[in-house]
Formats: C-alpha cells, structure tokens, sequence
C-alpha cells in the first residue's frame, strides 16, 4: 500500500467528516439550543422543535393541496355555466374573508419604537412608554383606515379579517394570535388619497402618535400585496336563522 | 505527509460544508451518531497508518458501515424506546481513545528512539 493512496484515502474522509461535522454544528446552531443540564428538559426541547418541524412541513402540505383543490374546481367547472357562477361566488366571498392574497393601490404605513429615547435622554415628567407603539394604537389606526374604506389591511404580513384579534402580549404584539413587533408596516389597499388623508387628519390618531414620539412614515404606494389569511376560519355555534 | 492531507482535507470540509444546506433536526441526532462513527474510523485509520498494518478495503467498509450501523441502531433504539445510541457512542469514545493511545505511543517511543540514540553518540563522541 502506498503512502499516497493511505494520504488520499484519508483526506478525502476527513473532508466528509467535516462537512458532516459543520452542518451538524449549523443545525445545532439553528435551532439555537443551549445544551440544558437535565435530561427531561432536552427531551422537552427535543420535542418542541420536532413539533415546530412537522407544524412547517403541514403549512407546507396545506398550501398545496389548496391549489390542488382549486384546480380540481376549475376543471370540474369548466363546461357548466352555473357551477362557473358558483366558483365566482365562492372566490369573491374568499377573498372578500381574506382567504385569498389580494392586489391593489393604497398606502403603507410604518409605526416603530423611537429607538433614540433612553432613560437619561427623556424628560422627568415624560414617560419612555409614549415612545412605543402599543396595541391599542395599532387598533385605533386600523379603525380608521377602515372607516376611510379600506377593503384589506394587514399588519406585518398579518392579514386583518373579521376575526383578527389585537391584542398585547408583553414585549410583543399579538395578531391573529402570532406575534409581531416594531417596525410594524401596514398595509392598506383603498382609495390612497382618501386613506392618506384620513391618517393625515390634523388631531387624529397618528399625529397623536408622531407627538408623543413615535416614528410615523405614510406613503402611497401602487400595486401592493396583501398575504392572505393563512389560519383557519372555524365556526361550531354559527348558524342561520331560517 | 498523511497529516498534510488530513488538515487539507479538514479545511476544505469545512469551508464546503459551511456552504452547505442545514438538515432537518429530527435528522441531527442521527448525523452526530454517524459523526462520532466516522471519527472513530479516522483514528483507526491513522493508527494503523502509522503501524503499518493499512487495510484499504477494511478501513472504507468501516467508515461507511460503521456510520451506517449506528444510524440504524439509533433508530432502531429509538423506536423500541431504548437509547441504544447511547451504547453506540460509549463504544465509539472507547476506541478513539484506544487509537489515541496508539498514536500516541508510536511518537513518544520514536522521540525516545531519537534522545536515544544522541545520547548514545555523545558516549561515542567523548570517548
């Protein structure tokens, strides 16, 4: 046997074991876990990460099998010109549930934490809370550009339909029961002047908010996608009156 | 020269790997059993180098089989609820250890050999 080929033979596994090693080492890293001292609170750990992949791969499954089902709709509708209305009601009642990604003119409007403000740079009488965005703004803004005729808002990609929850959840926001923080970016899609205007109203809401110190950008912007809905809309105590 | 290659090989492993796309994590557990196998081959590898006892054939087979074999036992244990795994990587620490002792040795008795044989030739050289 020579010494080259042994060299070689050896090279070549150490750098398969390397590139096992690295990525071993980046998924660790990934899924950023710090080796706990006892053994349940691994296999926990373990668990919940195993939970968070299988969650990742369904939305995944779930996505597909709604385009899926749309095509299977399109075909079987194809020759029938009352199940073609039918589809056109059933995608227009979508969209306007927020099911469905949407287009269109309106305006983007950025609310974020004023991050200069500090605790020694604030007056003794001003509170460091004003510089913060808080729920109850994002709902007093989303209420007015409803009232300005919005026909879809979301709020960090967050769609707001009729059952969107704002809530405060600590540190975070909660929308739609997923947590969003600052910079928060909503969209709006409706008549731009008319939603602009309303934001821009002397003494409304958002003015209110550039005052007491929050960082406000509106602009109007053409063509913006709105996400989707991507949750589920259950109903068990629903039902019509006959 | 086989350490030359062993660092070359290392350095672009890892420069490649660092490239390279993340796996899912249900897998890792699998991949650090199969690490700790190839590893343990490697010194195997090296120790035999340097006794002169190389077997091409035996040392692949081991490296690929050993990985392998682990990977299965792992799963296996982890479907009868058993931490098999456990074993494997208790096995595998022992031999790396084992050929570390080896390496090891080789050297010190060749540094041995060497302040042996100066000492010797300074009895020569005085008398």
């Amino acid at each position: 046997m020579s010494k080259w080929k042994i060299a070689l033979t050896l090279g070549l596994v150490c750098f398969v074991l390397t590139i096992g090693i690295s990525v071993q080492l980046k998924t660790v890293d990934d899924s950023n876990s710090t080796v706990s001292q006892t053994l349940t609170n691994n296999e926990l750990r373990d668990q919940v990460l195993k939970f968070k992949e299988k969650y990742d791969k369904a939305t995944v499954e779930l996505e597909q099998s709604e385009k899926k089902l749309e095509e299977i709709r399109l075909q079987s509708t194809q020759n029938d010109s009352t199940a073609i209305n039918k589809e056109e009601e059933i995608k227009l009642d979508n969209t306007l549930l927020g099911l469905t990604d949407v287009t269109g003119n309106g305006i983007v409007l950025t609310l974020s934490d004023n991050g200069s403000v500090r605790k020694s740079n604030i007056g003794a009488l001003d509170n460091i809370e004003n510089y913060l965005v808080h729920a109850i703004d994002l709902l007093e803004v989303v209420n007015v550009l409803k009232n300005a005729g919005a026909e879809a808002i979301s709020i960090n990609d967050q769609r707001i339909t009729n059952f969107t929850d704002i809530y405060c959840a600590g540190n975070v926001i909660q929308v739609n029961g997923q947590k969003i923080g600052s910079p928060l970016e909503i969209k709006a899609i409706g008549s731009p002047e008319l939603l602009y205007g309303s934001l821009k109203i002397p003494g409304g809401y958002v003015q209110l908010l550039e005052d007491t110190g929050v960082i406000v950008n509106i602009r109007k912007e053409e063509n913006i996608t709105i996400r989707k809905y991507d949750g589920i809309i259950k109903s068990q105590y629903l039902r019509n009156v006959n | 020269m086989i350490f030359i290659a062993i660092i070359l090989g290392c350095v672009i492993g890892a420069v490649v790997g660092n490239y390279a796309p993340l796996i899912s994590y249900t897998y890792s557990g699998y991949l650090a059993i199969a690490i700790i196998a190839a590893l343990d081959s490697v010194f195997g590898g090296i120790n035999q180098s340097l006794q002169k006892k190389f077997d091409m054939a035996i040392f692949l087979s081991g490296f690929f089989g050993n990985a392998i074999l682990a990977i299965l036992l792992a799963y296996l244990g982890q479907r009868l609820n058993v931490d098999i795994y456990l074993v494997a990587i208790f096995v595998f620490v022992t031999r790396m250890f084992n050929n570390l002792a080896g390496i090891r040795r080789y050297y010190l008795e060749k540094i041995r050999e060497k302040t042996h044989k100066k000492s010797e030739e300074r009895v020569n050289s005085t008398k």
